[in-house]
């Protein structure tokens, strides 16, 4: 058990020493711009429909699920607004980013332990080159970015399928479901919704270029690095998820409280 | 088409001779001990947020939040109690199994299997089938608890309700069913991680790089199908509530 403990938190302090060399190389270094954009380009192409989809159905399941609950006060009304608040504050930022974690974190995390493991990333050292400067910072970069982009996405698409399953299954048209949006759907709700998709991509890019980064043992350890990218990111993105919703409640109370 | 067949196969090969009991246990202890302590993590996580914003939109529309317990439970016993243990077993456990079945196909062990006569689906798919099924299925009956436990302490804590009301509250909004619905969607997704991966592990491409894609693909294909799934099961279950 305290084997365990030491072993989690050293891996965390690794793991922020890396992001801490990764940031200092971004500030010290010419930034290769070329790099990142191709980058984002690639990621963002592979990985627009799966998201797209995830983000559909995500709506879709949230609205049937408003639908049962607000059908016993019946408060069809607020169904748009609520389903749409649900998805955007909470559920669609989580759902959207588990699924990114499989994508985009767990191909990264094998790219680069595969370079790793064939000793590319040394290779790059040998020609006198930086290859945090090189190989980890535009994907950093890139997946920050186009991360960011691919969850807000998958939130508008959130809230097609939820438009399109209000109208099919609870009876709510289109025009009444948009038009209660803004009822419910604050100005503060959409920030800590981006706020928290921001963080998630973070969390996804260090975590991933840090496994990948820190691959050992063929073969079999590129497949190791994979699987725990997947699984640690999973687990940090559920705990900034409670930390960005707590950190958001002060902020909202604060707000209310001064005004 | 293969994915058919080997489904059919799997099935049959668990009421085909040999019985492989220290394969399934083995596989058994894998799906469950291992994932139990990062689902039971995620979980207490996942119940905090949901009721500190049930509590957040309660106070939006209705002014108060005194129903947030029933809200909260329903959301938890419904989709997030499940929901987030098959995305967790996707990359947890299915990605192992993607890994463990490529490498073996491109080592060409699968092929030395068929030479020694034996069923590869068999001999590899059948025993992750029943070890995931029964696996995700006590998996899923212990986040819900393990989530509703952790909501009903942080309601006692944050919001101040007691023990008692959380559940009298929590009563008038679920039911058993609930709970059953939640472990039909386990086995649901059960049966689907290790096929999916397992699928893809047999047609993976030579080469580290294969078994790489192959995982990823995996992990991909079966968190998209969980979704989906997930849509369709409870868009069922809602006739029957």
């Amino acid at each position: 058990m305290i084997s365990l403990l030491n072993k989690i938190i050293n891996e965390i302090g690794l793991s922020l020493l890396f992001l801490k060399e990764i940031l200092n190389t971004l500030f010290k270094t010419p930034c290769k711009s070329h790099l990142i954009y191709e980058q984002i380009w690639n990621v963002t192409m592979e990985s627009f429909a799966t998201t797209a989809l995830a983000g559909f159905f995500v709506g879709a399941i949230m609205t049937v699920q408003f639908t049962l609950q607000m059908n016993e006060f019946g408060a069809l009304g607020y169904l748009g607004g609520l389903a749409t608040s649900g998805t955007i504050r909470e559920v669609g930022p989580l759902l959207i980013a588990f699924m990114l974690s499989g994508k985009v974190g767990a191909f990264t995390s094998a790219e680069l332990g595969t370079m790793r493991v064939t000793e590319q990333i040394d290779a790059i050292r040998c020609l006198g080159a930086n290859p945090i400067q090189e190989i980890i910072l535009p994907r950093f970069l890139g997946i920050i970015i186009s991360a960011f982009f691919l969850l807000g996405i998958g939130l508008l698409m959130s809230i097609l399928g939820g438009m399109f399953l209000g109208s099919l299954f609870a009876g709510v048209n289109p025009e009444e479901y948009v038009r209660h949006i803004p009822t419910i759907l604050a100005l503060p709700s959409i920030f800590s919704g981006l706020v928290k998709c921001f963080c998630f991509a973070v969390v996804l890019a260090t975590i991933c270029t840090y496994k990948g980064y820190t691959t050992t043992g063929g073969a079999k350890g590129v497949g190791r690095s994979v699987v725990s990218t997947a699984v640690t990111t999973m687990i940090c993105i559920v705990v900034f998820d409670w930390l960005t919703s707590y950190i958001a409640d002060i902020v909202i109370r604060t707000i209310q409280e001064s005004a | 088409m293969f994915f058919l067949k080997m489904s059919l196969g799997a099935v049959q090969g668990l009421f085909q001779k040999p019985f492989r009991k220290n394969e399934i246990l083995q596989q058994l202890y894998f799906v469950g001990n291992g994932s139990l302590l990062i689902i039971v993590f995620c979980v207490c996580f996942a119940a905090v947020v949901t009721i500190l914003e049930s509590s957040f939109h309660m106070k939006m529309v209705i002014q108060n939040d005194s129903m947030v317990p029933g809200f909260a439970a329903l959301l938890i016993l419904r989709e997030l109690g499940v929901v987030v243990t098959a995305l967790l077993l996707t990359s947890r456990v299915g990605a192992g199994f993607a890994a463990e079945v490529g490498s073996m196909q491109v080592t060409e062990q699968v092929d030395a299997l068929k030479m020694l006569g034996i069923d590869p689906v068999q001999y590899l798919v059948s025993p992750r089938l029943i070890a995931c099924i029964l696996g995700s299925l006590f998996l899923v009956i212990v986040a819900n608890l393990t989530c509703l436990f952790c909501a009903m302490l942080v309601s006692e804590n944050m919001l101040g309700y007691s023990a008692q009301m959380f559940l009298t509250s929590m009563r008038r909004f679920v039911s058993f069913q609930d709970l059953i619905f939640a472990m039909i969607k386990g086995v649901v997704f059960g049966t689907v991680i290790p096929l999916v991966s397992c699928y893809f592990g047999f047609f993976c491409k030579p080469g580290a790089d294969g078994v790489g894609k192959a995982t990823t693909q995996s992990v991909v294909f079966s968190s998209i199908t969980i979704i989906v799934l997930d849509f369709v099961l409870s868009y069922t279950f809602s006739f029957f509530y």
